[in-house]
């Protein structure tokens, strides 16, 4: 499993990419889901710098994408694609053309269909409006 | 269905616009249709609301294979479709988002529009080609910021409003209305209403959106910075386009952390109190924080 933010030997970077015949399925996959070419990421990491829930992430969005390209499936296990909003801030300003909410979105359907959710029903706050709900609901449950 | 060739005079008047109002204009954003609707009409336009019209989903689907995601928006398409029109106008910046790149996901690839029209029994093939707009859209493009200001009755003299766009209106480029990270439609409004908009840094950051379902605390944060950037600006009301916005940054602001909240109010209040709509028809009184206090004092209420 890759190291997380404040770990104190990160090795996220240190890792190099391994060009083999095939892709590893779990790359092919999330490519597949996101429709987006995740080598295309050189890590300037503009998407982390203007991301307004990155406080709130355990790996930042440039990470997600790298552990992502190493095929390191523990990424499926980060609060960061659940936390990603889709407010597509990064998107519109990747200078590769990456749209990392769409590889946020495949991470977290990955998860969704094996039968995980992002949403505790008995948590959700009183007096919350449909338009909210919806939304949460279309995003973080199966 | 009536005959595109032949449309009747009453569905095709130029100022008649089908209008998609969505689930949030029905419950807690009426203020927003009501508003909207009498600005409309000031300005020589009727919103017709779309016949049997179905949620739009609220949130985009980003993966490849969720077909099933695009089906609520292209519904609705088709209802246009069925009205012989070609453009739906939308209030809602979440709906506009989610009618507008379905229809050019849907529009991109024609085995995706097959699947779907297979999989609707009741309604006919929908064919593409219907726009879709947002009413800020209409009104510039359209109306023309220049003709509204000529109808303005009551200048919104000293008004200092600080616009906030959220993400929906601006994100991904290809259905933003304006320049993603620097917009300046509704400032252009507000100046045109003679009002004074305000720039700040925070006006096309997300508010936190559904995560007010999920995760409160983020939301809570977000709106601080939101509304305190605002209120460092100079501003004494935020407008919106968004009633998820409006929700969050009526909400979540924090009576602890300012003792006087930032009234929140829909982009068409404004519009419609500046063209002479009458006070019972703005919606004001639907709002947490009411703005008529500060209204009356410029003697605008």
């Amino acid at each position: 499993m890759a190291e997380r933010i404040g770990d104190s030997t990160p090795r996220l970077t240190g890792q190099a990419l391994r060009i083999t015949a095939g892709e590893p399925e779990f790359v092919a996959k999330v490519e597949e889901l996101s429709g987006e070419n995740l080598y295309a990421c050189y890590q300037c990491g503009k998407c982390a710098a203007g991301c307004l829930f990155a406080d709130h992430m355990d790996f930042l969005p440039n990470q997600v994408l790298r552990l992502v390209q190493l095929a390191d499936e523990s990424v499926l296990t980060s609060r960061a694609p659940w936390v990603c909003a889709s407010c597509l801030a990064c998107a519109v300003r990747c200078p590769k053309g990456v749209d990392i909410a769409k590889v946020m979105e495949a991470l977290r359907l990955l998860s969704l269909r094996q039968g995980e959710t992002g949403l505790r029903w008995a948590e959700i706050p009183p007096g919350v409006p449909q338009i909210a709900l919806v939304g949460a609901t279309r995003k973080l449950t199966p | 269905m009536p005959d595109a060739k032949n449309p009747s005079p009453i569905t095709h008047h130029p100022s008649r616009i089908p209008y998609f109002p969505g689930c949030a204009l029905k419950d807690q954003a009426e203020a927003f249709e009501e508003s909207a609707r009498a600005a409309m009409a000031a300005l020589g336009y009727e919103l017709a609301e779309l016949p049997r019209w179905n949620c739009c989903g609220t949130v985009y689907s980003l993966a490849t294979d969720d077909l099933m995601r695009h089906l609520g928006p292209v519904r609705n398409l088709v209802r246009v479709q069925e009205l012989g029109e070609t453009r739906l106008v939308t209030l809602c910046a979440m709906c506009y988002n989610t009618l507008a790149r379905s229809s050019r996901f849907v529009g991109a690839d024609p085995e995706r529009l097959e699947r779907i029209n297979a999989f609707m029994d009741e309604e006919a093939d929908y064919r593409g080609g219907v726009e879709v707009l947002h009413l800020l859209q209409l009104l510039r493009d359209e109306v023309g910021f220049e003709e509204i200001e000529a109808k303005v009755k009551k200048p919104l003299a000293g008004v200092r409003v600080a616009p906030y766009y959220g993400c929906m209106l601006l994100r991904p480029r290809e259905v933003g209305i304006d320049a993603p990270d620097s917009p300046e439609v509704l400032e252009a409004l507000f100046s045109a209403l003679g009002a004074e908009p305000l720039d700040f840094p925070q006006k096309a950051e997300c508010c936190g959106a559904y995560q007010t379902v999920s995760d409160p605390e983020i939301v809570r944060e977000r709106v601080r910075e939101i509304v305190s950037a605002a209120r460092r600006a100079g501003a004494e009301l935020i407008a919106t386009s968004c009633p998820l916005c409006q929700f969050n940054l009526e909400t979540h602001q924090s009576v602890a952390h300012h003792p006087s909240p930032i009234t929140v109010v829909y982009f068409t209040q404004l519009l419609a109190l500046a063209l002479g709509v009458p006070e019972d028809k703005l919606g004001f009184a639907g709002l947490k924080f009411d703005p008529r206090p500060l209204l009356s004092e410029r003697e605008l209420v």
